[in-house]
């Protein structure tokens, strides 16, 4: 059985434990608001990307679009090539699953893609330690990020974006995939396996000319460049959002496990507690049962 | 809204700076040049470069320092996507100098390659701070 001291000393661990699992969840907490409101803040920005690039895309008609370096991020191509993920994980661990989530999803497509060339781009501390762990597969970091959260701003997303899309264009990319966590509320995360390039043709094709403004802009420079800037910055855009929504993911996913973490350790405050009661009882009760029987044996 | 204004509205990827503000007369830095928009002009997208926008609302004039974007002007709406917009009053001359030196020197040292894109980059985006901060100073007086 333990001794009185072992136990009080196994309580006040537990208790400066606790001290720090809580202040990790008040912070988590703390910095949850602004990265929701991160979010928020970013969504117009979107939107109205989306709004000029369909105006620019109505007005331009298929052949204008052949041939410029726009139309070759929408173009499928050839199967065989080289495949590029992008993983944006944690810096930091104590946020649950979070990042074993990520690492498992990462390393199942890694498994299905086996045999190809891959490269990748890894944005968090955690990611980066997991591929660098790999041995046996034809992978190659290109870029890596760390130390971004909880501060990612749009300047990393750009960044990413230039690394990404010279890699894209220099090198015979596939296709580029990006694993991430999505903030989905604060209880659950999600992880998202989605494609970034070659874009979707459906950003394009909602409306075209539904609105009959065909042919009343102007443009400068010319349609077809001026496209080809905005695309990079459309890409950024939504590099952004999943920056951000991987960073307030992490926030829950840490403010919850802190938060269990927490209550755990009350109730092994409790549980200890009690043990150390019952010891010190039973010590007093022997301490008397010796008084006694040396009192009968002296008086006897 | 009434027939002599335009709608303003500024988005950055961080945060919507202004959203359908009325105002007289905007000036933007199109790639070709500054380009003055009143109410009544034609429709038009334009792409940006890091540089000073003005717009004044009666008496009232303020500047952005904007750092390269797109604009779109369609039906008395102006449209400003930029990557980063900063009020004249945010700016601090002190830090856009020194970022100016620091982005100089490294260029000058022209170490890694890579970085050169971003260093020129922040060399542009400082001299615009730099630019707004002596347009604020003369301009006060």
């Amino acid at each position: 059985m333990a001794s009185l001291r072992d136990i009080k000393k196994n309580i006040s661990s537990i208790k400066s434990i606790k001290q720090i699992t809580y202040a990790m969840k008040m912070v988590a907490a703390a910095r949850i608001k602004r990265a929701q409101g991160a979010i928020l803040a970013s969504r117009p920005f979107a939107l109205k990307m989306e709004t000029l690039i369909e105006d620019l895309y109505s007005e331009l008609g298929e052949a204008d679009l052949a041939g410029t370096p726009a139309h070759e991020l929408f173009e499928e191509r050839a199967e065989g090539g080289t495949l590029c993920l992008v993983l944006v994980t944690a810096d930091k661990g104590l946020c649950g699953s979070f990042n074993t989530n990520l690492l498992k999803a990462a390393a199942a497509w890694l498994k299905e893609n086996r045999g190809r060339k891959i490269r990748v781009v890894t944005v968090g501390r955690k990611g980066r330690d997991f591929l660098h762990r790999l041995k046996g597969l034809d992978l190659e970091i290109i870029h890596e990020m760390v130390g971004i959260f909880p501060k990612a701003g749009y300047v990393h997303a750009q960044l990413l974006v230039d690394e990404l899309l010279k890699l894209y264009s220099d090198k015979n990319v596939e296709s580029v995939t990006l694993i991430y966590n999505e903030f989905k509320s604060m209880m659950t995360q999600q992880i998202v396996t989605g494609r970034l390039l070659p874009l979707k043709r459906s950003v394009l094709e909602k409306k075209t000319c539904s609105t009959g403004q065909c042919g009343v802009f102007s443009f400068e420079p010319r349609k077809a460049e001026l496209l080809s800037a905005l695309l990079p910055r459309h890409i950024g855009a939504q590099l952004y959002r999943t920056l951000l929504e991987s960073q307030a993911a992490e926030l829950a996913a840490r403010m919850n496990a802190m938060e269990s973490a927490s209550k755990n350790a009350t109730e092994l405050i409790e549980g200890l507690t009690l043990k150390m009661n019952k010891t010190r009882q039973a010590m007093i009760t022997t301490e008397l049962n010796e008084i006694v029987s040396g009192a009968e044996a002296l008086g006897g | 809204m009434e027939k002599n204004h335009l709608l303003l509205t500024i988005v950055t990827p961080e945060k919507t700076v202004l959203s359908d503000k009325p105002v007289e007369a905007v000036t933007i830095p199109a790639c070709g040049g500054e380009m003055g928009v009143l109410p009544g002009h034609a429709s038009f997208v334009v792409q940006l470069k890091e540089g000073l926008m003005h717009y004044k609302e009666g008496q009232h004039k303020e500047v952005f320092a904007v750092l390269s974007g797109f604009a779109e002007i369609h039906q008395d709406k102006v449209m400003v996507l930029a990557e980063a917009a900063e009020l004249s009053r945010e700016v601090d001359e002190e830090r856009a100098r020194q970022a100016y030196q620091k982005a100089k020197q490294s260029l000058a040292v022209q170490g890694a390659d890579l970085d050169l894109d971003e260093a020129n980059a922040a060399l542009r985006r400082a001299a615009v701070r730099l630019k707004l901060a002596e347009f604020r100073r003369t301009h006060k007086k």
